[in-house]
């Protein structure tokens, strides 16, 4: 079976200073995906760069090919020009955005705005018809029909991020980037978006990327898991395998600092040093001057390589058989 | 509720109108002395004096008297004679407003739609020649005076390429043959001030748009929308102007003020009979009844166009609506 | 977009009213770091320098007349003459003094008036803040010139009442912005703090509020020089100028009423008028370059 989407070697980068760089990923039909890594490190220019929507500043480079149900050969996205990608946008991949506040026109009423992306991609011209569409997406994401007829700040912003998620659907595409969908919201309301992308996923056979700071919510939604650290991917795989053995010390480190139910109590400290400024990124493994584990080796370039079933990592000392503990380990670091 | 907001501001122009009423006694009455006026008037006796002074009510107290007598005229539109004329100086008011209702029109319906215009291609075409060109013209306009303007419009189209006509209104002691000739005759004088207005006001309508724009074009849901596939002219029409135009109504209330200060000056260099040269007619005269309406009108009228903004305002952003 | 740099927060920032400061050394980037922020300078002290010694300058007595009337430019008159004969040049580099004076004076009144207020009404609130927040919005809504225009002609015009003039009557702005500066930072944790702690009005205004409010006090200042130029210029050249002293107003005033537009004399026209818009246009860059210094959002060259 061919993957849905195929990006590799994606780049961008900002006057000469890569953002993303070098970024390889499939994507099966149906599969979720969770994108993850600190705030800076590229997730939302990937998101954007996969629908060609980065602002002018930024350049893109890299291979990303589509697949979608029922067309007759693969879509190359990297090669389409800006009226190419307008026939793609939408039709195939679509997004959920992560300011539910501020993603919708504040002063056109919603089913307008719905009514506008259906009818850009399709034949369906009669009102009717598209408002029939209308209040069907409007049942399956669960908001009562009237709520169409509504200005956005009207609703409460768990029912903007639904009508975000009906906006998303109503192209019908094989593909929804969700990036930080439920960060705006009450703990209570992303539960429950995200059992609806759940449940969407399931019954209309989504593809589904979902971009997070919070890896406890991909741990829940995900298939597999790509962890991101300054523009690259540095660890990739099964969700569970990586949770439950993670095999690059970034890995390791995001997982030690969730707080773990019935656990110690306290938070576990978060990493220490910040991440490198993409201006002057540090030689060799990029997670290098942060890491407790680092040694010599760790100047030359780590690849992504797999290291057990389905899972790759970019580290030298991959695979771990057992993590040392990470303060004696720096320790030592300092004295070799 | 909805209607609240508007009665909110509909009360808040009353009482502005109220100060202004108040204040333009007080201001006449206690910085210039009225009697001063009649001491011009050569050989006047004394007892005649003190009959124009009864006869302008002056002998009365001021708050009891005078005061009343004042807010009670200005009620029924009475705002004393013009000294110059002798006519009543709302009849003068009344003569010049719809001249100046025309060139001010006219200016500030051409500078908001050329200027937000412009003001949306430069946002949409940032940093880029056309914008700085465009940035470097508006900044211009904006520093230059509209009379100096309007100035070398005369020199250059009334004098050097002689097409238009230096001044006035309509070409005086011709009689029409029919309406047609005599709107274009207008028209034709018209075009010259008009310029000079919307040259005036361009600058600072094309610096709230771009600026205004160039917020609107970071938000997200300008990028949901591009996200929708939809082609980037649509997403600028279609969703970007409407959310910048708020502010543009907003801010445009600021400009009224400067209207006014255009229509003098303008109005001056054109003898366009409105109420701008009105009242650099009462400057050089010292005719300080119709100084005193004619700043009444003014002010009033400035109210008035900043509730007309709100107005406006509440109809295009449905926000205001909710709360 | 969370890949790039992202300026939110200093949106954030500078939308709470947060400190801003003006430091020296950030000064001169500010004014020299552009193009247009040298030119600007550049033309400003070109300004003032004519300001001050503008009359040693004038190649010619600028009030003598002479039969050479509406003489377009010449050697002897580079920029040809006025109506009485007298020398075009001469009268304008005499000019700039009423402009840059009235300017600046006007701004200082303006500022001073605007500080007191927004000031005391912030800090104080309760009934003081809202009737001089009425007071100042009824500054703003009252057109200005018509109300300078009243005020200049009751009072004998001269130097003195034009500044007074257009200083009583441009405060408004100012005193808004301070009053709003002055709201946010009261409520801030460091002047709660000091007030806990028993420190007096005096003090947190002097420590606290007015270092803070300075920088937005100075930049809208430099916007009102330029406004105050051009109200100057309007209402000489509406004849309520200083009749003793000669301004880039009053010359287009003489201009316009001897002729010189039906005459095609452009060396009488011209002159003055681009000497107001330059001066106005230099003050107004700088005015926009503290601006956007201070708050970022208005920034450009992103």
């Amino acid at each position: 079976m061919t993957s849905l989407l195929e990006v590799s070697d994606l780049r961008v980068t900002h006057r000469g200073s890569p953002i993303v760089d070098g970024v390889d990923f499939k994507l099966d039909r149906g599969e979720a995906l969770g994108l993850a890594g600190e705030s800076g490190c590229g997730k939302t220019t990937t998101a954007l760069a996969l629908m060609k929507l980065l602002p002018p500043a930024l350049t893109q480079s890299g291979s990303m090919t589509l697949r979608p149900e029922g067309a007759e050969e693969p879509i190359n996205l990297g090669r389409r020009t800006e009226a190419g990608m307008q026939l793609v946008r939408w039709r195939h991949i679509s997004l959920v955005f992560q300011g539910a506040m501020n993603s919708l026109d504040p002063v056109q009423r919603i089913d307008a705005q719905m009514a506008e992306a259906i009818r850009l991609h399709s034949d369906q011209k009669g009102g009717k018809e598209v408002g029939r569409k209308i209040s069907d997406l409007f049942k399956t994401v669960g908001l009562p029909v009237s709520a169409a007829r509504r200005y956005p700040h009207e609703l409460s912003g768990g029912q903007r991020q639904r009508v975000m998620i009906a906006l998303a659907l109503c192209c019908d595409p094989s593909l929804v980037i969700a990036d930080e969908p439920t960060t705006a919201l009450d703990v209570v309301m992303q539960a429950q978006v995200l059992q609806l992308l759940e449940r969407l996923r399931e019954s209309l056979g989504l593809a589904l990327i979902l971009i997070s700071h919070d890896l406890g919510v991909l741990g829940e939604t995900c298939d597999r898991i790509a962890i991101m650290y300054a523009g690259r991917i540095v660890e990739t795989g099964p969700v569970r395998s990586v949770f439950d053995d993670p095999q690059h010390p970034y890995t390791k480190l995001l997982l030690d600092s969730l707080p773990v139910i019935g656990g110690e109590r306290g938070l576990a400290p978060p990493i220490p040093g910040a991440p490198p400024d993409p201006g002057s990124p540090p030689e060799g493994c990029r997670f290098r001057p942060r890491c407790p584990y680092a040694k010599d080796e760790c100047l030359a370039d780590p690849p992504l390589r797999e290291v057990a079933k389905g899972q790759s990592a970019a580290c030298h000392f991959a695979p771990w058989k057992k993590w040392p503990d990470p303060r004696a380990a720096a320790a030592a670091g300092k004295k070799a | 509720m909805s209607g609240r907001w508007l009665a909110g501001k509909a009360a808040a122009a009353v009482v502005t109108l109220v100060f202004v009423i108040v204040f333009n006694f007080f201001l006449f009455r206690v910085m210039g002395d009225p009697t001063t006026q009649f001491t011009r008037i050569p050989n006047i006796t004394p007892t005649e004096l003190a009959d124009l002074r009864s006869d302008y009510g002056l002998d009365k107290p001021l708050l009891t008297g005078q005061f009343v007598d004042y807010i009670g005229d200005t009620a029924s539109f009475d705002l004393g004679t013009s000294q110059r004329s002798r006519r009543a100086v709302w009849t003068e008011i009344k003569d010049a407003l719809p001249w100046t209702l025309l060139l001010v029109g006219v200016g500030t319906l051409l500078a908001t739609l050329i200027g937000s215009w412009l003001g949306v291609i430069a946002a949409t075409r940032r940093g880029r020649n056309s914008d700085n060109g465009l940035l470097g013209f508006s900044l211009f306009t904006y520093a230059a005076p509209e009379y100096w303007i309007g100035i070398i419009l005369i020199l250059v189209f009334a004098f050097w390429i002689p097409i238009l006509p230096a001044g006035l209104q309509m070409t005086p002691g011709v009689e029409f043959s029919s309406w047609v000739s005599e709107v274009t005759d207008v028209a034709e004088h018209l075009i010259l001030p008009a310029t000079a207005m919307t040259l005036m006001l361009l600058g600072q309508y094309f610096l709230i748009m771009r600026s205004s724009m160039v917020d609107v074009l970071t938000e997200d849901f300008i990028t949901v929308k591009r996200a929708t596939g939809l082609p980037w002219d649509r997403v600028v029409s279609r969703h970007a102007v409407p959310n910048a135009l708020l502010p543009l109504v907003t801010l445009s209330a600021i400009q009224f003020g400067a209207v006014v200060g255009g229509a003098i000056t303008i109005e001056t260099i054109f003898s366009w009979p409105g109420l701008g040269e009105l009242t650099f007619q009462a400057i050089n005269d010292k005719d300080f009844p119709v100084l005193q309406g004619v700043f009444l009108v003014f002010s009033a009228g400035v109210i008035f166009a900043n509730l007309l903004a709100d107005c406006l305002y509440f109809y295009l952003d449905p926000r205001v609506k909710a709360d | 977009m969370s890949g790039t740099a992202t300026p939110a927060g200093l949106d954030a920032r500078a939308a709470a009213g947060a400190p801003v400061e003006l430091a020296d050394e950030r000064l001169r980037d500010v004014l020299l770091g552009t193009w247009r922020g040298r030119i600007s300078v550049g033309l400003l002290g070109f300004f003032i320098f004519i300001a001050i010694f503008g009359s040693l300058l004038a190649p010619d007595d600028p009030y003598a007349s002479s039969l050479d009337v509406l003489a377009p430019p010449s050697w002897a008159h580079p920029l040809g003459t006025t109506e009485q004969g007298s020398d075009v040049l001469s009268q304008l580099l005499v000019g700039a003094r009423v402009s840059i004076v009235v300017g600046f004076a006007a701004a200082a009144i303006s500022a001073l008036l605007g500080s007191i207020v927004g000031l005391t009404g912030g800090y104080l609130g309760g009934w003081p803040d809202r009737i001089l927040d009425a007071l100042e919005n009824w500054f703003l809504v009252i057109p200005a010139l018509p109300l300078m225009i009243v005020l200049a002609r009751l009072l004998d015009p001269s130097l003195g009442v034009l500044i007074l003039v257009i200083g009583l009557t441009s405060w408004a702005g100012t005193g808004r912005i301070v009053r709003a500066q002055v709201l946010t930072l009261r409520e801030r944790a460091f002047v709660e703090r000091a007030k806990a702690l028993g420190a007096g009005d005096t003090y947190v205004i002097r420590t606290h509020i007015l270092p803070n409010t300075l920088p937005l006090i100075f930049a809208n200042t430099v916007l009102i020089v330029a406004v105050a130029i051009l109200s100057e210029a309007a209402l000489s050249f509406l004849g309520l100028g200083d009749p003793s002293r000669i301004s880039w107003g009053t010359m287009l005033e003489n201009a316009f009423d001897s002729g010189a537009p039906s005459a095609e004399a452009w060396w009488y026209v011209i002159p003055p008028g681009l000497c107001i818009t330059l001066l106005v246009l230099s003050v107004s860059v700088i005015g926009f370059l503290f601006e956007e210094h201070i708050n970022p959002r208005l920034r450009d060259d992103r």
